[in-house]
């Protein structure tokens, strides 16, 4: 156990570091170091899922404007990561995951999370390139021979729900013989496939964003078998900035929800 | 690197070397030997000991062992067949535009890796890649997401190692020696193969080594232009990579053993980093 606070400094460390790179150069960036907030600035540390990017980035503009002063720091990557990085002890204020599971390791492994709720849903979907090399129409055609599938790795929440997925559909050995790349996170997949380099991967419907569309297209997987991510989103216990934090998921709860539902996510259940 | 050993004594005794050393800069040797040992110590700390022989024969870890010990030996091995002629020509000729072409040769070494990924993808990827498409479309080859990718990765960054290694070696040589080996009568490949290569063992030999220890760290051109499959493009630091979000204690066991490895290079380069 003594062993733990070394890697928790050196964790912490590296993203103060990061949110540090964040800051637009406006700010002195010398917030947080100090641990006192004081005044009207103050920095706050947001780790979301990596599907989230595009709509949390527009949030966060929002959420700046809403509150002067104040700067939204946003650390995207998978969910089990972002998790793993919390529950060593890096300073995040507010984790949205792209599953419960992540969510439920930081308030059960972790330090825990306060005023936790589902902010948002998403569907499953099949990405091929633009011009579809292998011709895939449907969840069956993963299964043919030679299809190079690229999914998430396990773990990651886009990885799981892929792999159940499969499962629902009966196609978990033939699919999975195609897999061709584990990835760190569903956007590393969609980079793949926007290469041209994969002929499929599984994501979200939100990964097919406006900038991308004429690069990748979406095959939807039929309801029966698809798989419905819930995202919650909470304060992390600990944050220096508990209040600010609260009122970020309140926002993204509120105001949020429109931003969210242009970039094609479902409202909470 | 290509410094010789030779020391002359009144140097090593001179009164500048064995002056006081000023207090600060023992505390900022300190502190750099601090930056260095301090995760090192972390990692040995939070290995799991006790269960690293079964962390490190799962099939994740042999898988990814046995892969990496392909990819950076292949690649120690095509930067040296490639390389030796390269830092032959850039010794032993002049043409013009030597300094660019050495600049570009050397670039991977500076370059961000997944800079270099990207760039393998823009040269062999199969639909937009410069020789990929070409490759895809006439034999129907595909590179990424295949074993040749993770070497070809490996051999990208680690091919500078090498012909700044074999370089440095050439340019050491005692040219007479060749010459004196020709004037009796020794064809050139005599002369390559007698007199040259067993005169630059020691760079021959760094330059395997370093490329190889280099390879064996490849990530991030390896994971953007390969992939990460096990037993295909899943080398030691993917595994690394993988295991930290899903099973720490993997990644902290995996994570020592290369080390372990590295620790092995250093020792093996002794007469060179460690006198």
């Amino acid at each position: 156990m003594k062993k733990a606070p070394i890697l928790a400094m050196s964790a912490a460390l590296f993203l103060a570091a990061c949110s540090d790179s964040n800051d637009n150069g406006g700010t002195t960036g010398t917030t947080g170091a100090s641990g006192g907030s004081g005044g009207a600035e103050a920095e706050l540390t947001v780790s979301a899922a990596s599907s989230l990017s595009e709509a949390f980035g527009e949030i966060g503009d929002a959420f700046e404007a809403a509150n002067p002063g104040t700067t939204v720091a946003f650390n995207f990557g998978p969910s089990d990561g972002l998790a793993g990085q919390i529950n060593e002890g890096a300073p995040v204020d507010v984790f949205a995951s792209a599953s419960p599971t992540w969510m439920d390791s930081v308030q059960d492994d972790g330090p825990g999370v306060t005023d936790r709720s589902d902010f948002a849903q998403n569907r499953l979907a099949i990405i091929v390139p633009a011009d579809n090399p292998a011709g895939i129409e449907n969840l069956n055609d993963l299964t043919e021979d030679g299809v190079q599938l690229v999914l998430a790795a396990e773990g990651v929440p886009a990885g799981d729900y892929a792999r159940e997925i499969f499962q629902n559909a009966g196609i978990s050995k033939a699919a999975l013989a195609n897999v061709v790349s584990n990835e760190e996170d569903v956007k590393a997949v969609i980079t793949k496939v926007m290469s041209g380099d994969a002929d499929a991967g599984i994501g979200y419907v939100t990964d097919v964003t406006p900038d991308v569309a004429d690069q990748i297209t979406l095959i939807p997987i039929p309801d029966e078998v698809n798989v419905i991510a819930t995202y919650p989103i909470a304060v992390v216990n600990g944050s220096q900035e508990a209040d600010l934090a609260q009122g970020f998921v309140e926002y993204v709860l509120g105001d949020g929800q429109q931003t969210l539902a242009e970039y094609g996510f479902l409202p909470p259940p | 690197m290509a410094t010789d050993s030779r020391r002359s004594p009144s140097t090593a005794s001179s009164p500048l070397r064995r002056g006081r050393i000023p207090a600060g800069f023992v505390v900022l040797a300190a502190l750099g030997v601090a930056l260095v040992a301090l995760p090192l110590l972390g990692l040995v700390l939070r290995t799991p000991w006790s269960r690293i022989a079964e962390v490190l024969t799962s099939d994740t870890a042999l898988a990814a062992l046995r892969l990496s010990l392909i990819v950076a030996t292949t690649a120690a091995a095509i930067s040296f067949v490639l390389g030796f002629p390269l830092a032959w020509v850039l010794v032993r000729s002049t043409f013009p535009g030597k300094t660019f072409v050495r600049a570009v040769v050397i670039l991977p070494l500076v370059m961000p890796p997944v800079v270099a990924g990207v760039g393998l993808l823009a040269a062999f990827g199969r639909r937009s890649g410069l020789i990929g498409s070409w490759l895809y479309d006439w034999f129907g080859i595909q590179l990424t997401f295949t074993t040749a990718a993770a070497i070809l990765a490996a051999t990208f960054v680690s091919f500078p190692l090498a012909v700044l290694a074999l370089e440095a070696g050439l340019r050491g040589l005692d040219e007479r020696l060749e010459d004196a080996a020709a004037t009796l009568g020794a064809s050139r490949w005599y002369v390559l193969r007698r007199v040259t290569v067993p005169l630059m063992g020691p760079q021959i030999a760094a330059a395997l080594v370093l490329s190889w220890a280099r390879a064996l760290g490849e990530f991030g051109a390896t994971i953007t232009f390969a992939g990460n499959l096990q037993g295909r493009t899943q080398t030691l630091p993917l595994a690394v990579f993988e295991q930290l979000q899903t099973d720490t204690d993997a990644a902290f066991a995996v994570s020592m053993l290369l080390i372990l490895l590295a620790f092995a290079v250093i020792l093996a380069l002794r007469g060179r980093f460690l006198r």
